[in-house]
């Protein structure tokens, strides 16, 4: 088997092993959802009944949403590894650590761009937002916006899974570094739900799937020292 | 100055061929916050031995399997394992070594047998083998009638037994053990003295790390009493060791690391 094929195997082993406990426990579901649904609602209530106001402010709900839960998301999936041990067990099998960060960054980036498939037709529904045409386009960018936001989480989730404070420093160490992708994100659900009246829609989504590429290269070729136990 | 003396020990006396050392380490030392957990052991044993390490809480032991293990990075110091450096080339040392410490480093939401077959995944073995072999070792530590119920459920026994079969799914050439009686039952233990007994006939390298040394006795080939990080006493067969005593007996303040070898502490 060659090397690529061996990392991705053991890729998706380690996706398919949190997917599965995920499954039995449905912690990460639960909490996420819920979440989302509650930023939704409680920002729905603070800007008020406002339709124009609504409908103008939901990209950017919908990614605050997005960012909030996926946070929570990201952080069970290593959660998982501290139970019983099992970091330093996973940190000991004689496997190649990019595998271990794809294998986390991609169980990522799925409960991300499940939890957007979710969460879209919420926005739509509580923000009366006509989301039909651009239904594609908005998925494309969710699976973006997942691909960079999980390739960021998951490598700083490594960095906070051995600390005390882990639920306050990882949101602190996460949200700065994907400003430029909430950025994008929320660019290009706008132009996307417009119609893309000034034609940067396609600009944006490059810029996120330049996030994507940065990020991934970054956390693959880093998450490794994150393992080691001093 | 700590007195040091050299205790080598052939395998018998008249019979001095040594086998090549599968563990190795010289003025090994880790520290932790500044004290020392382990402070300058100097050790070798012979392949296919098992050996005993033995001594009070503290005394570096899990230290000293953790960094064998390529868990933790010694501060100092050398560790090889079939003459690969722990730090050189670790992952050529994780192909050879299986370690269980304190936790199981189980998952709580997967049955026994999908844990099994994560290990097994994470072990390059196909999915074409995997399947029969975890069904092997779950009847061959006794799990078989639980293989498929959630790990959640299991008793600390139980998952102990887990824990054990994925050690043995690896096949590896050395096996590093802390505290493997605990939380066993009888059965569970006797299970534990077989294998062993098992990795001993095979030329399996063992070294554990336990408080019940009367359940090691006659089992292992040669024992390492650890203290305040430093090899207290050694003997058996199968292994060299270099046995450090503070100077005048008295014995050395915890944490305190030697001076001479390291070139640090007092």
């Amino acid at each position: 088997m060659s090397d690529v094929r061996r990392e991705i195997t053991i890729a998706w082993a380690i996706a398919r092993k949190d997917l599965l406990a995920e499954l039995r426990g449905r912690h990460t579901a639960v909490s996420t959802l819920t979440f989302a649904a509650l930023v939704l609602l409680l920002f729905g209530f603070a800007l008020g009944p406002d339709a124009h106001r609504l409908a103008d402010a939901a990209p950017g709900l919908l990614w605050l949403a997005l960012v909030f839960a996926g946070l929570l998301a990201v952080a069970r999936f290593h959660q998982i590894e501290t139970e019983d041990g099992a970091l330093e067990q996973l940190a000991l099998y004689p496997v190649d650590r990019r595998a271990i960060y794809a294998g986390k960054a991609l169980v990522g980036a799925i409960a991300m761009v499940i939890l957007g498939i979710l969460v879209i037709p919420a926005v739509a529904l509580m923000y009366a937002v006509n989301i039909g045409p651009a239904w594609a386009v908005l998925v494309l960018t969710v699976v973006l916006g997942a691909i960079g936001f999980a390739a960021a989480g998951t490598f700083y989730a490594g960095v906070t899974v051995r600390m005390r404070a882990r639920e306050v420093m990882l949101p602190l160490l996460v949200l700065p570094i994907i400003a430029p992708l909430l950025l994008a994100a929320v660019k290009a659900t706008t132009a996307a739900l417009t119609g893309d009246p000034f034609g940067e829609l396609p600009a944006w989504l490059q810029l996120l799937a330049a996030f994507d590429v940065v990020m991934v290269i970054a956390g693959a070729g880093t998450y490794g020292y994150l393992l080691e136990d001093g | 100055m700590p007195q040091t003396t050299i205790y080598a020990s052939p395998r018998s006396v008249g019979a001095p061929e040594l086998l090549p050392p599968a563990v190795t380490t010289h003025e090994l030392a880790r520290l932790f916050s500044g004290n020392a957990a382990l402070a300058g052991v100097t050790l070798s044993v012979e392949a296919g031995r098992c050996v005993a390490l033995l001594g009070p809480n503290g005394a570096g032991k899990t230290t000293l399997l953790r960094i064998l293990s390529t868990a933790i990075r010694p501060s100092y110091g050398t560790a090889s394992v079939d003459g690969i450096g722990v730090t050189e080339a670790p992952d050529l040392v994780r192909r050879r070594v299986a370690y269980l410490g304190h936790a199981s480093g189980l998952y709580d939401d997967l049955t026994g047998r999908e844990n099994l077959g994560f290990a097994a995944a994470m072990l390059g073995m196909p999915p074409s083998t995997a399947g029969q072999r975890v069904t092997d070792l779950m009847e061959q530590v006794g799990l078989s009638p639980f293989g498929d119920q959630r790990v959640h459920g299991f008793s600390a026994g139980m998952r102990r037994r887990l824990a054990l079969a994925r050690v043995l799914l690896a096949r590896p050439s050395v096996v590093l053990l802390d505290e493997p009686f605990a939380a066993l039952d009888e059965e569970g233990i006797r299970f534990v003295e077989g294998l062993l007994r098992s990795w001993r006939r095979t030329g399996v390298t063992t070294l554990v790390a336990s408080h019940a040394s009367e359940r090691l006795m006659g089992l292992a080939d040669a024992a390492v009493h650890l203290a305040n990080g430093l090899v207290a006493a050694a003997g058996g067969s199968g292994i060299t060791a270099v046995v450090d005593r503070p100077a005048g007996g008295a014995d050395r303040e915890p944490g305190q690391v030697p001076a001479g070898p390291l070139g640090v502490g007092a």
